[in-house]
């Protein structure tokens, strides 16, 4: 059966349309990563239109694509011209551009194509190996731990906040807003219509991503009039070759740092909302700290171009676990894939994988061949990127607004949605202009219908709230998401010397310990028992150093 | 109202927008049937946005006025529309986009927005506006028949062009 399902799952992503379209998809990611100002959410929010015609597989494995490109891409930048192109190469310019600068660029390239693609592979053989794990333990999850889980991943909208908690949660708060108007989904009743039909049909949520994501963002590009007519950044002439070979020796001598970096990146993405932009730095102050030349880093040293970029990429199989295991997407590119697969009326819930093997698997297939084809696909796009960079940034703009509107009604051959374009692309350019994150807007329009679907779900088969603390999948998601709505609090305390903060871990670790005990059996107790020891151990050592004299 | 600053305004608004949303969580339908009311989420979604905002205002509040900035004060009303040129523009031409698309359809409508929208906020010379010409023809166009041909989408004809 499940060789059935692979390979059936090989044949859909395997066809020449699919494989074209998977080429095509990286080339876009790869750019779209390498340009200064684009992001990789922009870039993945502007596939989804194009994908609404495809088979859910081709239209999943296109996005997929243009995700591990543009996870890739953005070291082209970093190391040719010091700019990183998003928040996930920072890192890689440390050490990618004085290397370059040194007369390397193509053995920084070389190091930097192939940690990216060492660490999508790592993290795409860890999808396939904890996905399916994760899985089996959501379907035990009734709609009261649905709900509290939904909850824990809007508390993640205060780590995606940023500098200012408040506007990012109340941000978050507007995206759940701007899900309830329209019809219920549960009994059908409008709501916020005020008389209009347009109101009433509610708004689709992939206009909304794309206005408020993607729109907003080209309005910033172009509201200086003289920088929207430069050039995007000034490359000059370059002409470089990818050093392969001496990367991949240089590579096989630092494979440590290739998989810590990797499990790095892996983790950091299945924690909720911590992406790719920590990710890097982690990987790469992780690799600082533990070679034996540290001071070498900032000067050229390889291994400041192979942490970050390995753990980048693997960022993503991380935040795809807890999307195909759970439902819940673990960053907001997850989010926007989470967006796809509704498009197509695919539901992830823990029994997606059982459910829908060919296109689980399909997704694994493609998440593996994207990293192959991007790595064919660096040195041709190499030259294309020099190009683009050249184009000022007026007419990247202006054509791709005007494309835009043109995939935003294909998806549901009604006008109304480039109406709903243009209003969440003023909303969400105001809310940039105010100092408003998006990403925690975007993750509330998504999980918005989920969590009143799930409420719905849960009160018509009881009206006792309680189970919503009771129940213990339900209890340890209300405790972690309690501990995680106060994580932004917690670093800031930690920078500033506070002495609670030590207590922190060992409270959590407490308190998840009284749903684990709950859950009966042997292994969880088990887990919980170790929970209270590790907590009885940092508490004791977190004692200590809080009266130990300064 | 100079002992306020810009965060202090967005508050308001945000808590007038809530009480409005409120207002009309009123007129919610409540149906016979399910146990969770229409009105329940979202009322519950505009008290933690009006808290939140509340929280918001107060912090607003305690911070003081903005700190005066030459490059941000708007010298009357000439100034204001020299700093939001480029985005007016955005705005008005695809409003003008939109509203003309039943007219001239999405290829004629799409290219001229792109068109004109390159015009605006690019250089004015007749290279450049050749340029644009082109640009605008090749991209819209390109995507029309990828759409239309490739996708078999249809996309909106214009009633007076017919195309």
């Amino acid at each position: 059966m499940v060789l059935d399902n692979l390979l059936l799952a090989f044949a859909e992503i395997g066809s020449i349309q699919t494989l074209l379209l998977m080429i095509v998809g990286v080339g876009a990611g790869l750019l779209a990563g390498s340009v200064p100002g684009f992001t990789i959410a922009m870039a993945v929010v502007l596939t989804l239109p194009f994908t609404f015609s495809m088979p859910p597989a081709q239209g999943l494995a296109t996005m997929i694509s243009v995700l591990v490109g543009g996870l890739s891409g953005g070291l082209m930048s970093g190391i040719l011209t010091g700019i990183p192109g998003t928040p996930s190469s920072v890192a890689t310019t440390f050490d990618g551009f004085p290397l370059a600068r040194k007369g390397e660029p193509g053995f920084a390239l070389g190091l930097g194509v192939w940690s990216s693609f060492f660490g999508g592979m790592i993290s795409a053989v860890l999808l396939v190996l904890f996905a399916p794990q994760l899985a089996r333990i959501g379907l035990e999850f009734q709609p009261w731990d649905f709900f509290m889980l939904v909850i824990f991943a809007l508390t993640v909208t205060a780590s995606l906040a940023g500098q200012n908690l408040i506007k990012g949660l109340i941000a978050g708060a507007l995206g759940l807003l701007i899900r309830t108007v329209g019809e219920d989904e549960a009994v059908g009743v409008g709501r916020f219509d005020f008389g209009s039909d347009y109101l009433l049909s509610g708004f689709d949520f992939i206009a909304v991503l794309i206005g408020l994501f993607a729109f907003s963002q080209l309005l910033s590009d172009v509201k200086d009039r003289s920088s929207a007519q430069q050039a995007l950044t000034d490359t000059g002439d370059v002409r470089v070759r990818i050093e392969h070979v001496r990367a991949l020796k240089e590579l096989a001598k630092r494979w440590v740092v290739v998989v810590r970096s990797a499990f790095i990146g892996m983790f950091t993405g299945i924690l909720p909302g911590a992406g790719g932009s920590i990710a890097n730095i982690l990987a790469y102050d992780q690799a600082k700290k533990s070679s034996k030349e540290p001071e070498r880093f900032g000067k050229g040293n390889p291994e400041g171009v192979i942490a970050p970029e390995a753990s980048n990429n693997a960022v993503e199989g991380g935040a795809l676990t807890p999307l195909m295991a759970l439902g819940i997407p673990g960053d907001v590119t997850a989010a926007i894939m989470l967006g796809a697969l509704l498009i197509h009326d695919i539901v992830p819930s823990p029994s997606f994988i059982s459910e829908e093997p060919v296109l689980a698997y399909s997704i694994f297939i493609a998440f593996f061949a994207a990293n192959f084809i991007m790595l064919g696909m660096q040195s041709v796009m190499l030259r294309v990127f020099v190009l683009v960079t050249r184009i000022r940034m007026y007419m990247l703009a202006a054509v791709i607004l005007g494309l835009a509107s043109i995939g935003v009604f294909a998806l549901n051959n009604v006008a109304d949605d480039i109406w709903t374009l243009l209003w969440f692309g003023i909303l969400g350019f105001f809310m940039r202009q105010f100092g408003f994150p998006l990403a925690p807007m975007i993750l509330g329009v998504v999980l918005g219908n989920i969590a009143e679907l799930n409420l719905s779900r849960a009160l018509a088969i009881s009206t006792d709230y309680t189970l919503f603390f009771t129940r213990p999948w339900a209890l340890f998601f209300f405790i972690i998401a309690i501990f995680s709505a106060v994580f932004p609090l917690f670093q800031q305390a930690r920078a500033e010397g506070k002495k609670w903060v030590r207590f922190y871990a060992p409270a959590l670790l407490t308190c998840i310990s009284l749903p684990l005990f709950m859950m009966g059996g042997a292994v969880r107790p088990g887990l919980a028992l170790l929970c209270l020891c590790l907590a009885a151990f940092l508490g004791y050592r977190a004692f200590r150093s809080a009266s130990a004299p300064a | 109202m100079s002992s306020l600053n810009r965060d202090t305004f967005v508050a308001i608004v945000l808590l007038l927008v809530c009480g409005g949303l409120y207002v009309a969580s009123l007129e919610i339908r409540e149906p016979d049937y399910g146990q969770l009311s229409p009105a329940t989420w979202p009322r519950m979604i505009i008290g933690i946005v009006a808290f939140l905002s509340m929280i918001y205002l107060v912090q607003s509040i305690r911070r003081g006025p903005d700190e005066k900035d030459d490059e941000k004060s708007w010298e009357g009303f000439g100034a204001f529309l020299a700093q939001w040129r480029n985005v007016l523009w955005v705005f008005a031409l695809f409003l003008g986009y939109l509203l003309a698309l039943p007219w001239v359809g999405m290829l004629l409508g799409g290219a001229a927005f792109v068109f004109l929208l390159l015009t605006v906020l690019g250089p004015l010379s007749g290279r450049d506006m050749l340029i644009h010409l082109v640009i605008a023809l090749v991209t819209v166009g390109g995507m029309w028949l990828l759409f239309t041909h490739g996708l078999g989408v249809i996309l909106p004809r214009g009633e007076l062009t017919g195309i």
